[in-house]
């Protein structure tokens, strides 16, 4: 149990809609199909499908792109903090 | 007035009991650092983290260690993945370690979780199934990146919406024999063990008696939001984008009471970020947590002298 191939089922479930769509029409058998042993399939079948659902959703939104920030960077925040403190012994 | 007075003064009385060289800091985000700079006399220390810095230019870099000749720094990573059946990245283990290098952090930490399987990237922090498989290999990608990074990381419990699958050890049970089998210490996010408790029912008091005292070094804290699952039920999502609830803080007071190890606590805060002067206040009230932690421990020490 918890092989590779387990963690890689679960992977796959969690970020891929069509393969998280097959596992809930037939979860034995798409369990199968991935290469799971029979102990395993009787395992991942028992999955809590409320949290799977929860948790698909925060890892999308996860996943999203993030939008390049215009902030200043981190060198300019140092150097900022270095010019006040320069200011401060003036 | 007078009731809030006399509040004030328990709380005062409760932080001079601290004599244990707990502190208190908060995890660098760059849209607080001009909060953080104005306030670096109230902040025990800064949390970054690690995988921002991986491949960042030179400069960047230079910021960062200077950032930490002002103010201790630890390092904190998000996406080894030590907790999987698959073998750690040496790519991700040699930037870990280029960067411990060059910053030279207290500690560094990682997540007792896995993101990547079977070549496919799950973008954020999953649990694996809790099986003595998975504490194996996990036990052996924690020797890699001890080897690799040169000391040991502190390990943190993670926050699931999904109890794992196919998990034969309960969640303090798989913790503590990974934290055992390579004699780490922890970095326990209570509000991690907040949300799972109410999500997976159980009492989160409960899980800390479960974990060894003697192992935490660090602390998490955070806050989330109650989500509505498809079923009508709710449960907490642990999203670091709202204040730190009054049970975190309770829990705070409970690890207090029973750790023998000066505690590093870091408030995390991701966005929807409130104004400086109101993280500052979380962090006064962790200091307060603790005050009264320590405070009864060293009653009970007393009473047992």
């Amino acid at each position: 149990m918890s092989t590779t191939a387990f963690e890689a089922f679960l992977a796959r479930i969690y970020v891929d809609p069509d393969a998280r769509a097959r596992f809930k029409a037939d979860p034995y058998a798409e369990a199968r199909r991935a290469g799971l042993s029979p102990e395993e399939c009787a395992a991942i079948v028992k999955i809590d499908w409320v949290g799977l659902e929860l948790a698909t959703r925060s890892f999308a939104k996860k996943r999203r792109p993030k939008v390049r920030s215009t902030r200043p960077s981190l060198i300019a925040r140092v150097q900022n903090l270095f010019l006040s403190t320069l200011g401060f012994f003036r | 007035m007078a009731v809030a007075a006399a509040a004030g003064a328990v709380d005062a009385e409760a932080e001079g009991m601290n004599s244990t060289k707990d502190r208190v800091g908060l995890g660098w985000r760059p849209d607080l650092a001009a909060g953080i700079f104005e306030h670096l006399d109230c902040i025990d220390l800064l949390e970054v983290i690690a995988d921002d810095f991986f491949d960042s230019p030179r400069r960047e870099r230079r910021a960062l260690n200077t950032l930490s000749s002002q103010i201790p720094v630890v390092l904190h990573g998000v996406g080894l993945g030590l907790a999987s059946c698959e073998t750690v990245q040496t790519k991700l283990l040699d930037k870990m370690a280029r960067l411990f290098d060059e910053v030279r952090p207290e500690f560094w930490s990682e997540h007792l979780a896995f993101v990547r399987a079977g070549g496919i990237e799950i973008g954020h922090l999953a649990a694996p199934p809790r099986t003595s498989q998975n504490v194996e290999a996990a036990a052996d990608n924690l020797g890699r990146a001890i080897s690799v990074v040169g000391c040991k990381p502190l390990m943190e419990n993670i926050a699931t919406l999904v109890d794992p699958p196919g998990s034969t050890l309960s969640e303090p049970a798989w913790v503590s024999a990974i934290l055992d089998s390579v004699d780490c210490d922890s970095l326990l996010d209570l509000h991690n063990v907040y949300a799972n408790a109410l999500n997976h029912g159980y009492d989160a008091r409960e899980f800390l008696r479960k974990i060894p005292g003697s192992r935490i070094r660090a602390i998490h804290i955070a806050g989330g939001k109650l989500i509505s699952a498809p079923d009508g039920t709710t449960r907490l999502l642990d999203d670091h984008l709202h204040d730190v609830p009054d049970p975190v803080f309770d829990l705070l007071e409970e690890v207090a009471a029973c750790s023998p190890h000066p505690l590093t606590v870091i408030l995390e805060r991701d966005g929807a970020y409130p104004s400086m002067l109101q993280l500052l206040a979380q962090i006064q009230r962790a200091r307060l947590s603790l005050g009264r932690g320590r405070a009864r421990r060293t009653a009970t020490q007393k009473q047992f002298a």
